[in-house]
């Protein structure tokens, strides 16, 4: 692991920045920088599954590293989307505004180099399906947060069907009420446990 | 109050109030905080319950009637009113945000700035006034406009209405049905305060990061802010746990807590167990890591409620015999699954975690407002089949714990009666008469103020 991801994956938030601008001034091409803090970020993740990393430090992790794309925004060249992990549609259910958990995912999904569209919160099902279908990701997550979503989950899962999309989307659920029972009901492809899981589903999926 | 009704009422009490102090009773009782599913079940739209309070109440009478075994139901609901009279911005609400259907949902913004901790160490009043709530309650957006001061006596006047709804209902509950309330009373641990309406998650993790020292040093400022706002709002015969939710302590790691949230929170929460209070806290998300930290607290004086991704059997060997614990149905059971699913979970939870009493069947924090009414009456039935412990226990009220701290907890209040003693240069009648009103009033301002962190 290089200097630089060592210092993402301590949380090391002065340490990064002051790397990352000594890389941007001695020419390091941005993608490097940003490869090195994906490993910085899987390390990361590897902490928490582990339970050695809680959700603050998640938190955190994906600040220092957002703060780093910002840095590196204007040095990136344009049209650079081919280099991605891969796509990923993701949204917090009609009905319910929370968007902490979804965030964090979202966070986690782009240092680990996925080309996240990030739908927002209250999102209706047909929303959803112009989005898989405008940018033909193979993966959509759902979030949410209160319990009386298990039905509108349903509702996207079925208006991906009949998209005639089923069988080229993997669909993940998420967030505090979602376990086996809630997927069974909803007929979503996998739930994850937590952010790290969700993204190491994501992963899979491209792989 | 009926001799029947008396009795009624005593007999739930006196249950709930036993097993929070994990002392022997009849049996379990059926006494989550809460209640969703009651305000749905007859039919109300969410919009109906926060708008209309007399539609409430008959929803809550056609709950009791149906389920009559249930020993306590819910309170601290918000009247949607006084949230409009100042544009609280912190909650959307059914019917004027949200569909009417749909339940109210927390908003959580940046309203205190990172440099702004000094203030609120310096000067918390001031904090909230000048700082806070401009930015919270929209309609006070513009301090000193007409329309800020309009909405100022607007919400002072709707704070009054809705104290008196909740009484009257309150009082009709116990009175007419023998329902006693769950909880009454509130407020946060300081760190919440600090990172649910001030700061935000996302902020006030930045801060611990970032300026550790200034967040430790607020949480201390906020233990006194909060143990007022708690005893402002509690029930004064103390029948009643005061309600504590927790937001925040389930993003931290094991140091974090132990560094920002537990210390003001344990200050906080002694202070009112101290004054002769009970407490019923919310543990929400999964506490594994932290509950350990409880058991520093007196044996029997804090009933906690484990959410959905805590595990309440980790839960009970950990508290073991020392606080009450609630919990250990899925929300998704009550929601998704069968009467014949439920009625095997609370055997089992009776068998174990509940064997020797301590311990109350509840949801994760609450019972989810889409609950088949089914399966809602397969945990009662599955309760009282499982978890009766001794009939021929009577149970009564406990008599209340007097405060036992050394110096009585004097209510804050702006302007003091000294003040105001001194400004009038001594009154001609019986100061008393004046004293007392010109008190409650301050207090209830004082209160108002700082409601809005939650």
């Amino acid at each position: 692991m290089t200097v630089l991801a060592e210092a993402l994956k301590d949380l090391d938030e002065k340490k990064v920045y002051q790397l990352v601008e000594e890389k941007i001034k001695s020419g390091t091409s941005p993608l490097e920088i940003i490869a090195e803090c994906n490993a910085g970020m899987v390390g990361v993740g590897e902490l928490f599954s582990s339970g050695q990393y809680f959700l603050s430090q998640l938190i955190f992790s994906a600040e220092i590293f957002k703060n780093v794309m910002n840095m590196l925004e204007p040095l990136m060249p344009k049209s650079e989307s081919d280099g991605s992990a891969g796509k990923v549609v993701i949204g917090t259910v009609k009905g319910d505004i929370h968007d902490i958990g979804k965030n964090i995912v979202v966070n986690l999904l782009r240092g680990s180099g996925f080309e996240v569209i990030d739908l927002g919160v209250d999102v209706p099902a047909e929303k959803f399906v112009e989005a898989l279908r405008e940018t033909g990701a193979r993966v959509l997550g759902l979030s949410a947060l209160l319990n009386f979503t298990y039905p509108e989950m349903k509702t996207v899962v079925e208006a991906v069907t009949e998209a005639g999309l089923r069988d080229k989307v993997t669909i993940i659920i998420g967030g505090a009420p979602c376990n086996e029972q809630v997927r069974q009901f909803t007929g979503a492809d996998y739930y994850a446990e937590d952010a790290v899981a969700g993204v190491n589903i994501c992963k899979k999926v491209y792989s | 109050m009926s001799e029947e009704i008396k009795q009624l009422y005593e007999q739930r009490l006196g249950r709930y109030q036993a097993t929070i102090a994990l002392e022997k009773t009849d049996r379990m009782p059926i006494a989550t905080g809460s209640n969703y599913f009651a305000e749905v079940y007859s039919g109300n739209t969410k919009q109906e319950t926060i708008y209309d309070s007399e539609k409430w109440l008959r929803a809550e009478e056609a709950f009791i009637r149906d389920f009559p075994e249930v020993d306590v139901l819910r309170d601290n609901r918000i009247w949607g009113p006084l949230y409009d009279a100042v544009g609280c911005k912190t909650y959307k609400l059914p019917g004027r945000d949200l569909p009417p259907r749909t339940q109210f949902q927390f908003v959580e913004d940046e309203y205190m700035k990172a440099d702004e901790y000094d203030v609120l160490i310096n000067n918390p009043l001031e904090f909230m006034m000048d700082r806070l709530l401009p930015r919270l309650l929209g309609e006070l957006a513009e301090p000193g406009s007409i329309r800020a001061r309009m909405a100022l006596l607007k919400g002072g006047m709707a704070q009054v209405m809705m104290s008196q709804i909740m009484r009257n209902r309150s009082l009709y509950l116990e009175q007419k049905l023998g329902m006693p309330q769950p909880m009454t009373g509130f407020f946060l641990a300081p760190f919440d305060a600090l990172a649910d309406a001030m700061r935000g998650l996302r902020g006030v993790l930045l801060d611990i990061y970032r300026q550790p020292d200034k967040v430790m040093e607020a949480c201390d400022v906020l233990v006194d802010e909060m143990v007022n706002l708690a005893l402002a709002t509690a029930d004064p015969l103390k029948r009643y746990p005061i309600f504590v939710p927790t937001h925040k302590a389930c993003f931290l790691s094991p140091k974090q807590f132990e560094t920002f949230y537990w210390p003001s929170f344990k200050k906080t929460m002694e202070r009112l167990i101290e004054a002769g209070y009970t407490i019923r806290a919310y543990l929400e998300g999964d506490w594994g890591h932290h509950l350990h930290h409880l058991l520093e607290l007196p044996r029997g004086k804090v009933l906690c409620d484990i959410d959905n991704q805590g595990d309440i059997f980790k839960a009970k060997e950990i508290l073991g015999n020392h606080l009450c614990i609630a919990g250990g149905i899925p929300d998704s059971m009550f929601i998704l699954g069968t009467p014949q699913e439920i009625r095997e979970r609370v055997k089992l939870l009776c068998e174990t975690v509940g064997r020797d009493g301590g311990f109350i069947i509840n949801g994760g924090c609450n019972i989810p407002y889409d609950t088949k009414p089914e399966n809602y009456r397969a945990m009662i039935d599955a309760i009282i089949e499982y978890g009766t412990y001794d009939k021929s226990i009577d149970p009564k009220p406990r008599v209340p714990q007097p405060d036992g701290s050394k110096a009585p907890v004097q209510l804050k209040m702006v302007t003091p009666w000294e003040v105001k003693l001194a400004e009038l240069g001594g009154v001609l009648g019986e100061e008393d008469l004046i004293r007392r009103p010109w008190e409650l009033l301050e207090i209830m301002g004082y209160t108002w103020i700082w409601q809005w962190v939650l």
